[in-house]
């Protein structure tokens, strides 16, 4: 006797990303096993992200190497430059990227931390003598040579530097991990005399000792991350009066470049994934409230075998906070518009991308460095290259694991996703080969009436949609379905998939 | 004694010997040299009377000059006597307390006084001389070191409560995290670190104003206390010579009575002498009077031969 075809319908698959952490078996269908080179759309869909556009058509002076720095410089004037750095060398421009690197001032790394502060852009890397630039001098210059330039000494020569408050704040320092020097009032080149000054926060630590990775500024307060510790101090608007207001123990900063402000939070990565510092207060460390719970084990093993720089970027135009792990070319894409149960960012994965710094422009405008110098995350494709979209589904059982399915058909609801070729994959029983069905979208052109001409186009809603049916083999007890499709050149979103399984019988 | 006369008008001098011997020592020699005047005196209504005459008025002439020699020898007695009599005469006083005060006269004729202290008192002067000394030796003294034991003495005070205040300061900045804080802006410290930095400098300052100030004080004290010690010191000496002050006055009226007495001593024996004087000389006068008288007699020519004999006389007496 036949048995009735069981209608399992996956609406908006993967919309609270992936999931790593939780038994596949029982996990949530809303859940993706995989999510590369995705992001949760603006319907909450798992949908392609976009690509980057180089927008440098001379990179000589950057060579083979990448930028690791971008950062946009713009005075009360209206005055506007974008510096990057690579390759050993300070570089400004866009398109054509210009060695502006002083002369006789050697550089062997590219560490470099750029603010833009008060018509002046500083540049700090440990060890090295900051570099300052304004509109006036026209070029970059180190700090000391600066005309007004006072107490500049090795002392400075700080990894982190935070401006706010009206001033320049430095640490990580060589050989002195625990004091921050901050600058006179208003003037980043001032850092003896004024209100200059310093904290020693050696005795602070709350677990004795720790070294500063990070500075960041919230709410009127100092915000220094250690490696494993939080140290907040209020009223850093008057740095001699500033007071301890709350230490946080067992939770630090990994890196600087992953300190990242949301408006209102702070985003950083913690040596067990991405905290929200408004939560780590409140919440006093609690582990649970990892923004990357669902894949706390993914982003410890990649922190832990990072061996170059973790960059960062917020986007609040895109929604989402991005972290690389530049040696392992594998970007992680935290959509920060909510928080799922669980107070994790729904999150996915960009892997291979080669992006090496970011930067967000006034306008909104999001710059991307790589090895060809300067894009900008627009259009869908990697400068004229596609990349793979990947969906997976964790396993499911229907609601009944000690079943057997058998999978008859797949309908998957794609949205856009204009001439390009679609794999649907399934698998059974935690197996890694996985059975394909291939479908092409084809060509879909947008008509409109009045517009558009009769049998020239195909007339469409707004929105092109896809709606394919595709009959699957294999049975099994649990049941993995996946999609993937290289995108070049044109949006992909995935609305639904139906999943259709005859339910067999107990083994 | 002899007595000089003055022969004005001839300028030769004959002393009173050479006139009694020309009058009648050697009568021969004298004759001889009156020569006619001999035979005139040798007439017996002349000669004894005359003789006579001449004897009486040498013993007159000799007993006026033995009375000037008497009064001036009695006169140098009584000087003698007086001298003696005026002659100061030492004392001694002798306090309450055991002190004493002597006089005495040192053999060129000054007067030295010797004063003593009982033993109790010498101590006690010793004592106030030896402790003005060292009032006055403090005062004189450079006031640097003792401005610094008070400047120490007042900051070894307020060192404990500068410490209670500094670890107050250490544990709030300590609880606030403000450990480390360096700012240029407050000398390399925070601004409670500047505050308790800057009221310490005062009180350190104070310290110091207030140890100048007392070091001051304390010298003008030891100076006041070394006049007061010194003044006490000789207090003993005052008291004794305050002490000797009545016997002062004792022996001034004793040295008056006794300059009185003298006084009278030498008018009374003056007095004597003058009476004595006065009768020699009453005496000295009748016999040169008897002397002149019987003189007068025998040489007044009677009726004959009186111009004769009164140039003679008068060229007896005449010398070339």
């Amino acid at each position: 006797m036949a048995q009735e075809l069981k209608s399992i319908n996956l609406v908006a698959p993967a919309f609270k990303g992936v999931n790593t952490e939780d038994s596949p078996l029982a996990q949530d269908p809303s859940f993706a096993e995989i999510a590369d080179n995705a992001v949760i759309d603006k319907r909450g869909r798992i949908a392609a992200r976009k690509g980057h556009t180089v927008v440098t058509t001379n990179k000589t002076v950057l060579g083979t190497g990448s930028l690791r720095a971008i950062k946009e410089f713009r005075d009360d004037a209206g005055n506007t430059k974008v510096f990057s750095v690579g390759n050993n060398k300070i570089i400004s421009g866009t398109t054509t990227l210009v060695d502006e690197t002083p002369a006789g001032y050697s550089i062997n790394a590219d560490n470099w931390k750029l603010v833009d502060f008060n018509g002046r852009i500083y540049m700090f890397q440990r060890g090295f003598e900051p570099l300052v630039y304004d509109n006036t001098s026209g070029a970059v210059e180190a700090m000391s040579d600066h005309t007004h330039a006072t107490g500049v000494t090795s002392a400075i020569y700080g990894n982190e530097v935070l401006a706010a408050y009206g001033r320049l704040w430095t640490a990580d320092f060589t050989a002195n991990k625990s004091t921050i020097y901050w600058s006179d009032l208003l003037n980043g080149i001032h850092w003896t005399g004024g209100s200059s000054g310093n904290i020693d926060i050696s005795k602070v630590w709350p677990d004795g000792y720790d070294e500063i990775v990070a500075l960041a500024a919230h709410n009127n307060a100092l915000i220094i991350f250690g490696k494993h510790s939080i140290i907040v101090y209020d009223g850093a608007t008057s740095p001699a009066s500033m007071t301890l207001a709350d230490t946080v123990a067992g939770i630090g900063c990994v890196n600087r470049d992953t300190v990242q402000y949301t408006g209102t939070d702070l985003l950083f990565l913690s040596h067990t994934g991405l905290k929200s510092f408004g939560r780590t207060i409140q919440e006093k460390s609690m582990p649970i409230s990892s923004l990357s719970g669902n894949i706390s084990k993914d982003i410890i093993a990649a922190l832990q075998n990072e061996t170059e720089f973790f960059r960062s970027v917020y986007s609040p135009e895109e929604g989402f906070y991005l972290l690389t792990f530049t040696s392992q070319a594998v970007t992680y894409c935290f959509d920060v518009r909510g928080t799922l149960e669980n107070g994790s960012y729904r999150v996915t994965r960009w892997p291979s991308t080669g992006f090496t710094s970011f930067t967000r422009l006034t306008d909104g405008t999001l710059y991307i460095g790589t090895t060809n110098g300067i894009s900008t995350y627009t259009g869908y494709s990697d400068n004229g290259t596609g990349y793979r979209f990947k969906y997976y589904s964790p396993s499911l059982t229907f609601g009944d694991s000690s079943r057997v399915k058998i999978l008859k058909k797949l309908k998957p609801t794609l949205v856009g996703a204009n001439d390009a070729t679609v794999f649907m994959k399934w698998a059974y029983d935690f197996d890694t080969t996985y059975a394909t069905a291939e479908f092409t979208i084809g060509t879909q052109i947008t008509g409109f009436y009045g517009v558009s001409e009769y049998t020239t186009v195909e007339f469409t809603a707004g929105q092109l949609t896809n709606q394919r049916s595709l009959n699957t083999t294999g049975y099994g007890t649990s049941v993995q379905v996946g999609l993937e499709s290289e995108i070049d050149g044109f949006a992909l979103s995935l609305q639904e998939i139906n999943v259709m399984a005859l339910i067999g019988k107990l083994l | 004694m002899a007595v000089a006369t003055d022969n004005v008008s001839t300028g030769a001098v004959y002393d009173t010997d050479d006139i009694m011997d020309m009058a009648g020592g050697s009568s021969g020699s004298f004759l001889d040299m009156l020569g006619g005047l001999g035979d005139f005196l040798s007439q017996p209504s002349v000669l004894l009377p005359g003789v006579v005459g001449g004897l009486l008025t040498g013993e007159a002439y000799g007993r006026l000059s033995d009375i000037g020699q008497q009064a001036r020898t009695g006169a140098e007695d009584l000087a003698a006597t007086q001298m003696e009599q005026t002659q100061f005469r030492p004392f001694t006083v002798t306090t309450a307390t055991g002190a004493d005060m002597g006089t005495r006269v040192t053999p060129e004729g000054g007067i030295a006084t010797t004063m003593g202290l009982s033993p109790e008192e010498a101590a006690l002067q010793n004592q106030l001389l030896g402790g003005a000394g060292g009032f006055f030796g403090q005062a004189m003294q450079t006031r640097e070191p003792r401005e610094q034991a008070i400047f120490e003495r007042m900051r070894r005070a307020q060192r404990p409560e500068e410490e209670r205040q500094r670890l107050a300061l250490e544990e709030r900045l300590a609880g606030q995290g403000r450990l480390g804080v360096s700012s240029a802006a407050y000398g390399g410290a925070t601004p409670e670190m500047l505050a308790m930095a800057t009221a310490q400098e005062e009180a350190r300052n104070t310290a110091m104003l207030g140890a100048m100030q007392q070091a001051q004080a304390e010298q003008m004290q030891q100076a006041a206390l070394g006049q007061q010690f010194l003044g006490a010191g000789y207090l003993p000496q005052q008291q004794l010579m305050a002490a000797t002050q009545p016997a002062q006055q004792l022996a001034a009226l004793q040295q008056q009575a006794q300059l009185q007495g003298a006084g009278l001593f030498g008018e009374a024996t003056m007095s004597g002498l003058e009476a004595q004087l006065v009768a020699e000389q009453a005496r000295a006068n009748l016999l040169g009077q008897t002397g002149a008288g019987l003189l007068q007699g025998a040489l007044t020519p009677r009726s004959t031969g009186t111009s004769d004999l009164i140039s003679t006389l008068g060229s007896l007496f005449k010398k070339d």
